[in-house]
């Protein structure tokens, strides 16, 4: 799992073709998959990008078991 | 009973990656021929093939593709539902990972028929591997031409999307499914309208399940009428029966639709039951299909035979389940599963689904009384009534046949209780 950085995350979008409604759940998971967790600015820039709400966004996420807001703590 | 190879011919006769090998197997000649025809004509080309959903409803394929097609607005979208999630079944990973190719031209076929200029597959969380595959498999298909811009010197242009499900069971539901596409709670909703109609961001959409898919190559190769030559005159082709539970060779097994019975399946391809006990019980379509007793084992292996036993074909999931275990016990399993999926969207479900659990869970424990089983038929019957979707018409139905096919079973638990 790779660290979160933000320009990790600008070039996901970029190799995605940009953020669109299109492909929203699908960046969504690129970006679970890659840092472990989709992070708050993440949620705020992929809402800013796609224009949809912050709040629907933070829905999805918190409705599906694999999706995580934050990096579980390490045991 | 033999197995008839269609679908199902190429798995592990190329590798995955390898386009040319498909190609050498007869692939692409019904893409080729696809594109020749023009998509009013393909449509017209299933139309007479007979071809129904493999995913559960059993709806025709060309009736939603006409009904898409003729929608003016743009875009339009095509999905095909790989987030196979029904219990047991797992045929429609076998196409996929074995030949992924037959899919990928029936997607394309599909979107060209519609007028779609995206498409997706969207795969089931668990399958991690698949899902992986499919990335390389897109990758691939845009540098062979296959997807992108003017698809085989052709005017037809479409991209796909590679999306992996996240986890719910519900997600397989075709509003959900779609909803989860917009990155929202995967929740379904009433019909109409139709996805056909109003569907991916409110664009005219076709949802349609990987082995409905993979029939679309074979009919376009051969021609509707040599694939009618296949099984019988009300439901053409082969399908793809996922056989598990206490069998002792749990597997996809590829059929002439009719062309054997339950019993057959089970003792001959299936080689009987674990403990070589007789059977008790068998669920025909998957988890959410009602039980057949063992009266019903002669049942032919039709959608209308086994609907007119009381069951339904669904997903072509064939649970067995052998005597010595209580259908208390085997509802209790299944409800394990169910209660836990609801979606939220509508209360017979909702709460139905977690109600019935508990009733069954108190009954297991031999807690529980003779209104317990009055409530369970009650709640039971008024899910599959008035639920929104799929799930919550039919998680009920095993539970509503057990209590009628195994009354002595749930009464023993009853009586076991001390008041």
């Amino acid at each position: 799992m790779a660290k979160f950085k933000m320009q990790t995350y600008q070039n996901l979008v970029k190799d995605s073709g940009g953020a669109t409604k299109e492909n929203l759940f699908s960046l969504l998971g690129k970006v679970q998959d890659k840092f472990g967790c989709v992070p708050r600015e993440v949620v705020r820039d992929l809402a800013a990008k796609t224009r949809v709400a912050e709040a629907r966004i933070y829905g999805a996420l918190t409705s599906y078991g694999d999706f995580k807001i934050e990096l579980e703590p390490e045991s | 009973m033999k197995e008839s190879k269609v679908l199902t011919r190429r798995v592990g006769k190329y590798k995955p990656s390898d386009l040319k090998g498909y190609e050498a197997l007869g692939g692409l000649q019904a893409l080729r021929r696809a594109l020749a025809m023009g998509p009013e004509s393909v449509i017209e080309e299933i139309k007479r093939s007979g071809l129904t959903g493999r995913g559960g409803a059993g709806f025709p394929t060309a009736l939603k593709w006409a009904s898409a097609a003729q929608e003016k607005q743009q875009p339009k979208y095509f999905i095909c539902n790989a987030d196979e999630g029904e219990l047991g079944t797992f045929k429609d990973k076998v196409l996929l990972d074995g030949d992924p190719w037959a899919v990928l031209e029936g997607i394309l076929i599909a979107a060209y028929a519609i007028g779609a200029e995206q498409a997706y597959i969207y795969i089931k969380g668990e399958y991690e591997k698949t899902a992986k595959l499919w990335d390389k498999l897109a990758n691939e298909a845009q540098i062979a031409g296959l997807l992108g811009e003017g698809i085989l010197g052709s005017k037809f242009s479409v991209s796909l999307h590679v999306v992996r499900g996240r986890g719910p069971y519900i997600a397989g539901e075709e509003f959900a499914l779609i909803a989860s596409l917009e990155a929202r709670r995967p929740m379904s909703r009433l019909k109409p309208p139709y996805p056909t109609e109003e569907g991916l961001l409110g664009k005219p959409t076709v949802v349609n399940n990987v082995e409905t898919i993979a029939n679309v190559p074979v009919i376009l190769a051969g021609g509707a009428e040599e694939y009618r030559q296949l099984g019988v005159e009300d439901e053409p082709g082969t399908r793809l029966f996922s056989l598990s539970g206490d069998v002792k060779k749990p597997a996809v097994y590829e059929l002439e639709i009719g062309s054997g019975t339950l019993q057959e399946l089970i003792s001959e391809l299936g080689q009987g039951t674990k403990n070589g006990r007789p059977i008790k019980a068998v669920q025909p379509g998957g988890g959410t299909s009602a039980l057949l007793g063992r009266d019903s084992l002669g049942c032919k292996l039709t959608a209308q035979a086994i609907s007119q036993a009381g069951s339904s074909i669904g997903t072509a999931g064939v649970i067995v389940y052998q005597e010595g275990k209580s259908a208390v016990d085997i509802v209790k399993g299944l409800l394990e599963f169910y209660g836990a999926e609801s979606c939220g969207r509508c209360a017979p479900c909702r709460i139905g689904v977690v109600r019935m659990k508990e009733i069954v869970d108190t009954l297991s424990r031999g807690e529980g009384t003779a209104d317990d089983l009055a409530q369970l038929r009650e709640i039971g019957k008024a899910s599959v009534a008035v639920a929104t979707c799929g799930m919550g018409q039919a998680f009920p139905l095993p539970v509503l046949s057990a209590l009628e096919l195994f009354p002595e079973d749930f009464e023993a638990a009853v009586q076991k209780n001390p008041q």
